[in-house]
């Protein structure tokens, strides 16, 4: 009986059929193998998880041929520099694992990570084409961090995932403290997602204040999360796990909609600012919610103001181009915020009109020389170009008259009006309009 | 469009240590290895060397050119690879495998020379080519750095 194709079969299932390299579920079974050795004989084992940086954007303006043939070559490049005693695996898509044994660890490890961030980060010849992609890769040692395969493979991943966010091309070992700051950012994840169920979240609205008449002609909406266990959580603590985990979207939806039904109800019609994350600037679905949110409050567009940061426009001149020019068709206007703190391109000036310059507190506080110039600057800028420029943070009145003589238009900040509640927001205006 | 003629240009920096005797002997090495396989699959080209550099030109066709590179990538014998070049040719400049010692150093040429005198490197039929005169230049800046 000729057995040498069941072994082959055998052999087949445990291999990746792309690369030949292990698959998940054997490298998963060997691991459990090498452990139960290990606590035998003692030996320290390394667990290494790579990630490869930038492989999507091979695979989508490439094709999955070219993707393919670009994971093959990484996987004999990872294939070369193993000896006999590591066990090499692609765990899925663009992920590979290595099981190191027989090393003096974390030398042994910690030698092999250096190298393979060098190896896979050099260029590749696919198709004709030049490639060039990189490598993070996280680090778990067993006995130390643990003997079980599935926590050793997650703190491997933790580790990882801190590769990745300082910055990608290079390798972390696990630390204690990454399971805590793992659990915490899951928690508040939980919590976000909580939040808007239980209408945790609140918009306060701060005046706008126009210098000659000092009327108020506008509001900015402010987001407040008020939970139960943490109290009043600052948009700094949370909107950028926001942004990350996409749930920027349906909050700044929320946003749009609250702040033109607000604003729709107002005696006076003034404008109503709403800040835009990058992220939603990015997304596809942008148009559609402030078309809906204006339908169904009725709100003119002209009142409502969506205020962007430079963040949002580094990217893909021609698409922000004509995200903006759409809002635009639709009415709305456009404020380019905390204007100087970013990349502050003047060329967006002049490809885009916008209707505002917000300039940054940070430029309004500061009372030195060159904080002076910028903001007469700036000023000046908007009066050449016809936009509007309006100073924000403003809180003595020192501020409020260098302001004034430096030529801004609006004025927002502590001196001239805090964030307050919607009821707040309502009354001031009826008052004014009372007069 | 099969039997297009691709040509690549690399420059990399040698991370071999060792006394100078090693290098020429590793150098030796590396040289014969690539005459042997690169013939095998139609693969010419020029390597041009000195004690902190390596320039090659691998000539022939695509795939094969790309798994002689692939090759060359996973040695760790030199490091920082900047590919300069990876286009077809009209021909080939190159018929054969010819290496050479570019460099200033007057012990080097003596040792090298023994290693490289039969390859049929022609540094004056290089000249001319922008490519090439780029590999001599950052060739010579990079046997001071090695130096200093």
């Amino acid at each position: 009986m000729d057995v040498s194709r069941y072994v082959h079969d055998a052999e087949r299932a445990t291999r990746d059929a792309l690369t030949g390299l292990f698959n998940r579920a054997s490298f998963h079974q060997l691991l459990r193998e090498k452990l139960v050795v290990a606590q035998r004989t003692g030996e320290a084992l390394a667990v290494l998880c790579i990630d490869l940086d930038r492989f999507k954007s091979v695979n989508d303006t490439l094709g999955h041929p070219v993707g393919d043939g670009l994971l093959a070559k990484v996987g004999e490049r990872l294939r070369s520099m193993s000896r006999e005693t590591d066990f090499v695996a692609r765990l899925g898509g663009d992920e590979f694992g290595i099981l190191q044994t027989g090393g003096d660890q974390p030398l042994a490890a910690q030698a092999m990570a250096t190298r393979l961030v060098d190896l896979i980060g050099r260029t590749y010849v696919v198709d004709g084409h030049m490639l060039n992609i990189g490598a993070s890769v996280g680090i778990a040692l067993a006995p130390g961090d643990s003997s079980n395969p599935e926590v050793l493979l997650k703190r491997a991943d933790l580790a990882l995932y801190k590769a990745k966010v300082d910055g990608r091309g290079t390798f972390r070992f696990f630390e204690g403290e990454m399971d805590a700051r793992m659990q915490a950012r899951r928690a508040m994840e939980i919590n976000i997602r909580k939040a808007m169920a239980l209408k945790e979240l609140e918009l306060v609205y701060q005046p706008q204040v126009h210098l000659e008449t000092n009327a108020v002609v506008g509001f900015e909406a402010l987001l407040r999360w008020n939970n139960a266990e943490r109290g009043v959580v600052s948009p700094a603590d949370f909107i950028p796990l926001a942004e990350e985990i996409g749930l920027i979207v349906p909050i700044g939806d929320w946003v749009l909609r609250t702040a033109c039904h607000e604003a729709a109800s107002w005696s006076q019609p003034v404008s109503i600012a709403v800040n835009l994350s990058p992220v939603q600037f990015r997304n596809a679905k942008l148009i559609e919610s402030v078309v809906s949110a204006l339908a169904s409050s009725g709100l003119d567009p002209g009142r409502l103001e969506l205020e962007i940061t430079e963040g949002a426009l580094l990217e893909n001149t021609e698409r922000v181009l004509s995200v903006l020019n759409a809002l635009r068709a639709i009415g709305v206007r456009i404020s380019m915020d905390d204007f100087g703190t970013g990349y502050s391109s003047l060329s967006y000036l002049q490809k885009f009109p916008f209707d505002k310059i917000k300039i940054d507190q940070s430029f309004v506080r500061g009372n030195t020389d060159d904080s002076n110039a910028i903001v007469r600057a700036v000023a000046g800028l908007g009066a050449s170009l016809g936009i509007r420029t309006t100073a924000e943070g403003v809180e003595t009145v020192e501020q409020l008259n260098r302001i004034r003589a430096q030529g801004c238009h609006e004025v927002q900040g502590y001196f001239t009006g805090r964030p307050m509640a919607a009821t707040a927001a309502a009354s001031l205006l009826n008052a004014t309009s009372s007069h | 469009m099969a039997n297009d003629v691709y040509r690549l240009v690399y420059y990399s920096r040698n991370r071999m240590t060792g006394t100078p005797d090693d290098l020429a002997a590793s150098i030796a090495t590396i040289l014969n290895t690539s005459q042997a396989n690169n013939g095998k699959v139609g693969v010419t080209g020029a390597l041009m060397f000195n004690s902190g550099f390596f320039g090659q030109v691998l000539e022939g066709p695509q795939a094969a050119v790309e798994s002689v590179f692939e090759r060359i990538q996973q040695d760790d014998r030199h490091g920082e690879v900047s590919l300069l070049a990876f286009e077809t040719a009209p021909t080939r400049s190159f018929e054969g495998w010819s290496m050479g010692f570019v460099g200033a150093s007057v012990p080097d040429a003596a040792r090298y020379g023994a290693i490289v005198q039969d390859s049929g490197f022609d540094p004056t039929r290089m000249s001319g080519n922008a490519l090439f005169e780029t590999l001599h230049h950052l060739a010579l800046d990079d046997e001071k750095l090695a130096a200093a």
